[in-house]
C-alpha cells in the first residue's frame, strides 16, 4: 500500500485556492453544528423535562361573570359539583393558575419572621381536590381537606397551611424535613408547612424557579374562573367537548371563555423552545449539505482535471484501489484541515455566546461528535468521484485530452 | 514596427530556472513579412508572446511602433493589442460558442465600435477571408481550413499594422497550408507586417526575411527573394471557395 | 459594453445549465434562510413608530426595595411600571404636549342583540390622549376627551376586530353595548392597527395584540377594575380592598409622556427629579435617584424585545450564507478555469484585465441575482413554514406568525444580499481571471498555477 502523502500535499500546494474554499467550509460548517448542537441539545431537554403532573389526562375550562347578577360562589359550587359528578372525572379543582399557562403570581416565602430576602415561588390557590387535579404526588404529609379552604380575599391574608415542593422546601430547609416547619408571609405571619409535593411546574416556562411551586388552601377571586380537570386515561377528549357544550349555556350571567387540553397548554409554553430547536436542526442539516456538495464539487474538478494524470498512473501499474485512496486521502486531508480549523472556531464561538449571552458552550463530546461526523460526510462525499477516477481507464494516457 | 534589444526572459519554477529568451534581438520593418523558425522549445512562442504584448520580459527593451512598452499599464498595452495587432494561432483558438460573426467581432467590441462599423468591418474581413457566406456558422461547423480563415478574418477586422502569426498552418493538412500562406502574403502586400513562426520550410522561404532561433537566441537570419507574384496568383481565388 | 457582458453571461451560464443550477440553488438557500431570519428579527427588533422616536417617552420612576433591585436582569433600571400615586400625581404636568396613563383589564362585551354570543374583549383603560399619542387610526367615529376621563364617562373605543365581531364591521358609532355590567356607548372603531412590536406595553409579550377595546382612565378607579397585565409589589403592606391596593407601592401602570424638544425633555426630568426628592424627603422611594424618560427605541432594548435565540438565528443565518458563499466561489472559480482559454484568446486579441473582470463579474452578478429572486420565493416558503410551527391549536396566535411574511424590508433585504454576494463571492474569482496571465490561459493553465508540466498538476 502506498500511504505517501507528499504528491497530494503537493497537489494541494499548487492549487490552494479550491481545497481553501473548501476547508472553510467544512470549518464552518463543523462551527455551527456543534455549537447549535449544544443549543438544540439544552432545548431538547428543556421540551422533554417532565411536569410532574398527568398531562395527557387533564385540560382547563376558564369562565368569567360579567353581569350584575352573577354570583362568583354560587358558580363555583354548581360547575365543580357538576363537574365532579361527570362520569370519567378523576377530580376538578377551581386553581388561580394553571402550570405553564404563562400567567398567575408569584411571591416570596421566607423561612424566619423579620427576614428580608425571600425565596420565591409560584402560588397557586387551590381547593381540597387540587393535588388530585394536579396529579402531582405527595411525598410527605397531606392534602388539604374540604373544611381548610378559605373563602376568595383580596390581599394578602392569614393562612394557616402551604403544601410546597420538594425543590422549594430545599431552599427554604437546606438543613432537613420541612415537613412541619414554619414559613412567613409578608406580614410576618406565620404558615405551617403541612406536605410536601414531589415535583411540579409553575407558571414560567423560561423562569429558573419554574420548580418552586407552593399551593394555598384557598379560592382564588372572581369573577373569572379556572377549573382544573383529571379525567380516566383515553377519557379526555370526549369529555372536554361535553363540558363545553354545557358550560356554554348552562350558566347566562357567565361566559365561558376557552377550553384548552393541558397538553396543547404544555405545547404552547414551549413552542418557542421547540421551533428554536427545529429550525437550528434543519439549517444545521442544510449547511452540511451545502459543504458536502462543497467536497464533492472538489473532488470532481480534481478528478476532471487530472483525467490525463489518472490514466498515466494506471498504465504504470496503479490499481483501482490506489487510486480511490489516492483521491480519498487528498479530500479527507482537506477535511482535516477543515475540521482542525473548526474546532478553533467553534470553542471560540461556543465562549463568546456562553459569555454574551449564556448559551451552552459545546462540550468535548459535542466536538468529538462533529469532527467525526464532518469526517465522515467528507469521505462520503469524495466516494463518488474517487470510484469515478478509478473507472478512468489506462488508454486515456496515450490520447492526447 | 518592432524593435527588440537584448530581451531576456526566465522562467521560473520551485525547482528551475528557463531561459526561454536570452539578450535576444531583432528589427522589424513595417510592411515586413518575417519567417521564424527553430526547434521546439527554442523560444519561438515565448518570442511571440512578448511581441504581443502578452507577456512582459525581465530585461530589454521593446519597442513598438516607436512606444517603448515597458512599464505601461495593462489598460494601454491591452489597447495596443486590440488596435495594433492581430494574432493567429496553430490551434485557431475561435471560441467554440460564438458563431463566426460574433468572433470576428470579438476584438471589435473591446475597440468599442458602433454596431455600425462593427457589421462593416465584419463583412469586409469575411470578405476576404471568403466566409462571409458562413458567418453564422458556429466554428465545430467549419473544417480546419476555415476555422483558420476565419481566425486570420477576426485577426483583421481591426486593422492591425502588425500580424502575429504562431505556427498558423500546424494543424491544417499542407494544401491548406499554401493557401493559407498564400492568403497572409496577399494581407502583407496590402501593407500589413506579419511575422510568422512555422515548423515548415518551404513555407518560410516564401517570406521575405527569415529569422532562425535557437536556444532563445536569433541565430543567423537572411532574407530570401520574394518569390514571383504571378506564381501563386490562381490560388487565391480557388481558396476562396468553400472548403 | 453590459449589455454584451450579460449576453456573454447569458450564454455561457446556459451552456452548463447543471454547474449553473448548483450555483443559483446555492445562493438562494444561503439568501433564502438569511431573508427568513431577518424578517423576523427587523420586526422583532423594528420601531413601529419611529416619526414620533424623538417625542414619545416612556416614564419610569424607581420606587423599590431598598435591597433588591426591580429587574433581576438590569439591576440598574427602574421598574418598567408605575404605581398609581406616582402616576397620578406626574400627569398633572403640563410640560408633555400629551401624556398617558394606562393599564389592561379583561371585560366582557355584549350587545344585548338576541343570539348574539357575549365576547370576552381585553380592555385598555386608559387617559384620553392614547389615540393621538400613538397616531392610533381610526375608522369611524374619534376618541373621547379629557372631560371623559374625569366623569368617567361611558363611551368606548373598539378595535376593528371587535367591531367586525360584535357588529359585523358596519358604522357603530352611537351605538350602546355593555360592558361587563355597564352600559357604553360607543364614540370610535379602529383601523387596523397592529404596532409590532407592542411597544406602549410590553409586559406580557413584545408581540401581544393590541387590547379589543378601550374606555376611559377614570373607570379604573370608578369600577374597581382589576389589572389583567402584569403587576409586581415589594412592600409588605395590607392589600385588603382596591383602595389598598391603589395607595400601595405595587407597580401596574404605564406612563408616556410626549415631549416636543429637548428643553421639555429636561424640564420633565427635573420635574421628575424633584417630585421623586419630596417622595424621598416623605419617606418614600428608598432607592437612589433613578427616574427615566425613554424613549421607544431605548424602551425596546432596555425590555430586551430582541431575544438571544433571535441574535442566534442571524447569526446562523449569515454562517449559512457564507458556507453557500463559499461554495459558489468554488464553482466560479471552476466554471471561470473552464473558460480559461477563451479568455485568453480574449485577452490577445485584446480585453484588458478590467473588461475581463467585470465580464465574468456580471456573469456572477447575473447567478446572485437569480439566487435572490429564487431564494426570496424561497424565503417565502419558509415564512409560511415558520407560521405552521407556530400554529397554535388553542386558538391563541403567537406574534412570530404575524411577524413571518415577505415584507417590503425581506425584498430590500434579498437585493442587499444579492449585492453582497456578487461581491463576496463574484469578485475574487472573477478578479484572479482576470489577473491571470493571457499567455498561460491560452495554455489552458490560468490563475497562476505553480507548476512546470504543459497541463494541470501532475
Ligand atoms: N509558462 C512556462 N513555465 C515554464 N517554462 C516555460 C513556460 N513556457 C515556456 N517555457 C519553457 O520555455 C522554453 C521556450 O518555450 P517556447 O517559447 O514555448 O518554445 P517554442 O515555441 O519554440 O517551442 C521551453 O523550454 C519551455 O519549456
Ligand atoms: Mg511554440
Amino acid at each position: 500500500m502506498n500511504w505517501n502523502l507528499r504528491p497530494i500535499l503537493v497537489a494541494i500546494w499548487r492549487s490552494p485556492t479550491g481545497a481553501l474554499l473548501v476547508a472553510l467550509q467544512v470549518a464552518l460548517a463543523l462551527a455551527v453544528l456543534v455549537n447549535a448542537a449544544g443549543i438544540v441539545q439544552q432545548r431538547v431537554q428543556k421540551v422533554g423535562r417532565p411536569n410532574g403532573m398527568d398531562t395527557p389526562n387533564q385540560f382547563v375550562v376558564a369562565v368569567s361573570g360579567f353581569t350584575r347578577e352573577f354570583d362568583y360562589t354560587a358558580m363555583l359550587a354548581t360547575d365543580l359539583a357538576w363537574l365532579r359528578g361527570l362520569p370519567g372525572v378523576v377530580a376538578a379543582s377551581v386553581t388561580s393558575a394553571v402550570p405553564l399557562l404563562d400567567s398567575g403570581s408569584s411571591a416570596g416565602i421566607r423561612n424566619a419572621p423579620g427576614l428580608k430576602a425571600g425565596r420565591q415561588a409560584n402560588i397557586f390557590e387551590m381547593d381540597e381536590q387540587g393535588l388530585a387535579a394536579l396529579g402531582v404526588r405527595l411525598v410527605a404529609g397531606r392534602a388539604f381537606s374540604a373544611e381548610e379552604i378559605l373563602p376568595p380575599a383580596q390581599g394578602n391574608q392569614a393562612l394557616p397551611q402551604i403544601l410546597l415542593t420538594r425543590a422549594l422546601a430545599r431552599v427554604l430547609f437546606p438543613d432537613g424535613d420541612a415537613l412541619g416547619r414554619q414559613v412567613y408571609d409578608p406580614l410576618d405571619r406565620p404558615i405551617t408547612v403541612t406536605g410536601i409535593i414531589e415535583h411540579m411546574h409553575g407558571n414560567w416556562v423560561d423562569w429558573d424557579k419554574l420548580d418552586h411551586v407552593a399551593i394555598v388552601p384557598r379560592v382564588p377571586e372572581g369573577p373569572q374562573a379556572l377549573y382544573l380537570v383529571r379525567t380516566r386515561a383515553g377519557e379526555r377528549d370526549a369529555l372536554m367537548r361535553r363540558v363545553e357544550e354545557h358550560m356554554a349555556t348552562s350558566d347566562p350571567t357567565r361566559l365561558l371563555l376557552w377550553v384548552r387540553s393541558m397538553s396543547s397548554i404544555e405545547r404552547r409554553a414551549y413552542l418557542a423552545d421547540r421551533n428554536l430547536a427545529i429550525f437550528l436542526t434543519a439549517v444545521t442539516a442544510a449547511l452540511l449539505l451545502v459543504a458536502a456538495l462543497g467536497i464533492f464539487g472538489l473532488a470532481t474538478y480534481n478528478v476532471a482535471a487530472r483525467t490525463r494524470q489518472i490514466g498515466t498512473r494506471r498504465a504504470l501499474g496503479a490499481r483501482r484501489g490506489d487510486i480511490v485512496r489516492h483521491f480519498l486521502l487528498e479530500s479527507s486531508l482537506v477535511t482535516t484541515a477543515g475540521a482542525t480549523a473548526g474546532v478553533a472556531l467553534a470553542l471560540a464561538a461556543g465562549y463568546w455566546l456562553s459569555v454574551t449571552w449564556q448559551l451552552p458552550r459545546p462540550g468535548l463530546l459535542h466536538l468529538s461528535t462533529g469532527v467525526a461526523a464532518v469526517w465522515i460526510i467528507g469521505l462520503l462525499a469524495a466516494w463518488q468521484p474517487a470510484r469515478r477516477a478509478a473507472a478512468v481507464p489506462p488508454a486515456v494516457a496515450t490520447r492526447t485530452v | 514596427m518592432l524593435d527588440m534589444q537584448g530581451i531576456s526572459k526566465i522562467y521560473r519554477t520551485d525547482l528551475i530556472e528557463t531561459h526561454a529568451l536570452r539578450q535576444f534581438s531583432l528589427r522589424v520593418e513595417a510592411g515586413d513579412f518575417v519567417a521564424v523558425t527553430g526547434p521546439s522549445g527554442s523560444g519561438k512562442t515565448t518570442f511571440m508572446n512578448i511581441a504581443g504584448l502578452l507577456e512582459d520580459f525581465d530585461t530589454g527593451r521593446y519597442q513598438l511602433d516607436g512606444t517603448d512598452v515597458s512599464g505601461l499599464s495593462d489598460a494601454v498595452r491591452s489597447r495596443l493589442r486590440n488596435e495594433r495587432i492581430g494574432f493567429i494561432f496553430q490551434s485557431f483558438n475561435l471560441i467554440p460558442e460564438l458563431d463566426i460573426f460574433d468572433n470576428v467581432d470579438v476584438p471589435l467590441r473591446y475597440r468599442g465600435f458602433s454596431r455600425r462599423d462593427r457589421a462593416e468591418r465584419i463583412a469586409s474581413a469575411l470578405d476576404l477571408v471568403g466566409l462571409r457566406s458562413r458567418m453564422h456558422h458556429l466554428p465545430a461547423q467549419l473544417s480546419g481550413g476555415q476555422q483558420q480563415r476565419a481566425a486570420i478574418a477576426r485577426a483583421l477586422a481591426g486593422d492591425p499594422g502588425l500580424l502575429l502569426a504562431d505556427e498558423p498552418t500546424g494543424n491544417v493538412d499542407s494544401l491548406m497550408a499554401r493557401q493559407i500562406m498564400d492568403l497572409l502574403e496577399e494581407i502583407n502586400e496590402m501593407g500589413t507586417t506579419i511575422v510568422l513562426v512555422t515548423h515548415d520550410l518551404e513555407l518560410a522561404r516564401r517570406a521575405r526575411r527569415n529569422v532562425h532561433i535557437v536556444d532563445g537566441q536569433v541565430s543567423d537570419f537572411w532574407s530570401l527573394e520574394p518569390p514571383a507574384p504571378g506564381l501563386h496568383a490562381g490560388l487565391v481565388p480557388a481558396m476562396m471557395a468553400p472548403a | 459594453m453590459l449589455g454584451y457582458y450579460l449576453r456573454l453571461a447569458m450564454s455561457s451560464l446556459r451552456r452548463s445549465p447543471g454547474l449553473t443550477a448548483l450555483m443559483i440553488a446555492a445562493v438562494a438557500l444561503g439568501i433564502a434562510v438569511c431573508v427568513t431570519s431577518l424578517t423576523v428579527y427587523q420586526g422583532l427588533s423594528g420601531n413601529p413608530i419611529p416619526w414620533k422616536n424623538d417625542l414619545l417617552h416612556a416614564v419610569t420612576i424607581d420606587n423599590w426595595d431598598p435591597q433588591f433591585p426591580a429587574r433581576e436582569r438590569h439591576p440598574d433600571q427602574p421598574p418598567t411600571q408605575l404605581a398609581w400615586r406616582d402616576a397620578v400625581a406626574l400627569l398633572e404636568s403640563d410640560i408633555p404636549v400629551r401624556s398617558v396613563v394606562m393599564f389592561k383589564t379583561a371585560g366582557v362585551l355584549a350587545t344585548g342583540t338576541a343570539g348574539a354570543r357575549p365576547q370576552r374583549a381585553l380592555t385598555r383603560v386608559t387617559s384620553a390622549d392614547f389615540f393621538a399619542m400613538f397616531d392610533v387610526p381610526f375608522r369611524f367615529g374619534a376618541g373621547w376627551t379629557a372631560a371623559a376621563d374625569q366623569g368617567p364617562e361611558p363611551v368606548i373605543v373598539l378595535a376593528s376586530a371587535m367591531n367586525e365581531r360584535l357588529f359585523g364591521g358596519a358604522n357603530s358609532v352611537g351605538r350602546t353595548l355593555r360592558w361587563n355590567d355597564m352600559e357604553f356607548r360607543v364614540v370610535g372603531v379602529l383601523d387596523e392597527w397592529r404596532p409590532l412590536p407592542k411597544f406602549y406595553d410590553l409586559n406580557n409579550g413584545a408581540l401581544q395584540e393590541p387590547e379589543e377595546a378601550y374606555i376611559p382612565w377614570g373607570w379604573g378607579l370608578a369600577a374597581e377594575l382589576p389589572s389583567a397585565g402584569s403587576w409586581n409589589c415589594w412592600k409588605p403592606e395590607p392589600l385588603a380592598s382596591f383602595r389598598d391596593f391603589v395607595q400601595s407601592e405595587c407597580v401596574w401602570l404605564q406612563v408616556w409622556v410626549e415631549l416636543a424638544d429637548a428643553g421639555a425633555r429636561q424640564r420633565m426630568q427635573s420635574l421628575l427629579d424633584t417630585y421623586a426628592r419630596d417622595q424621598q424627603r416623605a419617606g418614600r422611594l428608598p432607592r437612589p435617584l433613578n427616574n427615566r424618560l425613554t424613549p421607544v427605541d431605548r424602551w425596546l432594548a432596555d425590555n430586551d424585545v430582541v431575544g438571544s435565540d433571535d441574535r442566534v438565528l442571524v447569526g446562523l443565518a449569515f454562517a449559512f450564507l457564507a458556507v453557500c458563499l463559499l461554495n459558489t466561489v468554488g464553482l466560479l472559480l471552476a466554471r471561470f478555469q473552464r473558460g480559461a482559454v477563451t479568455t485568453g484568446v480574449r485577452r490577445a486579441l485584446g480585453a484588458s484585465r478590467r473588461q475581463i473582470c467585470l465580464q465574468h463579474l456580471t456573469e456572477a452578478g447575473l447567478v446572485c441575482a437569480a439566487g435572490a429572486a429564487l431564494g426570496l420565493a424561497l424565503a417565502g416558503l419558509l415564512l409560511w413554514g415558520l407560521r405552521l410551527l407556530y400554529a397554535t391549536q388553542d386558538g391563541t396566535r403567537d406574534g412570530i406568525q404575524a411577524l413571518a411574511h415577505v415584507a417590503p424590508g425581506s425584498i430590500t433585504t434579498a437585493l442587499a444580499l444579492a449585492v453582497l454576494a456578487t461581491l463576496v463571492a463574484g469578485l475574487y474569482p472573477s478578479w484572479r481571471i482576470g489577473r491571470s496571465a493571457p499567455a498561460a490561459c491560452l495554455q489552458g493553465r490560468p490563475m497562476g498555477f505553480r507548476h512546470t508540466g504543459r497541463r494541470f498538476v501532475p
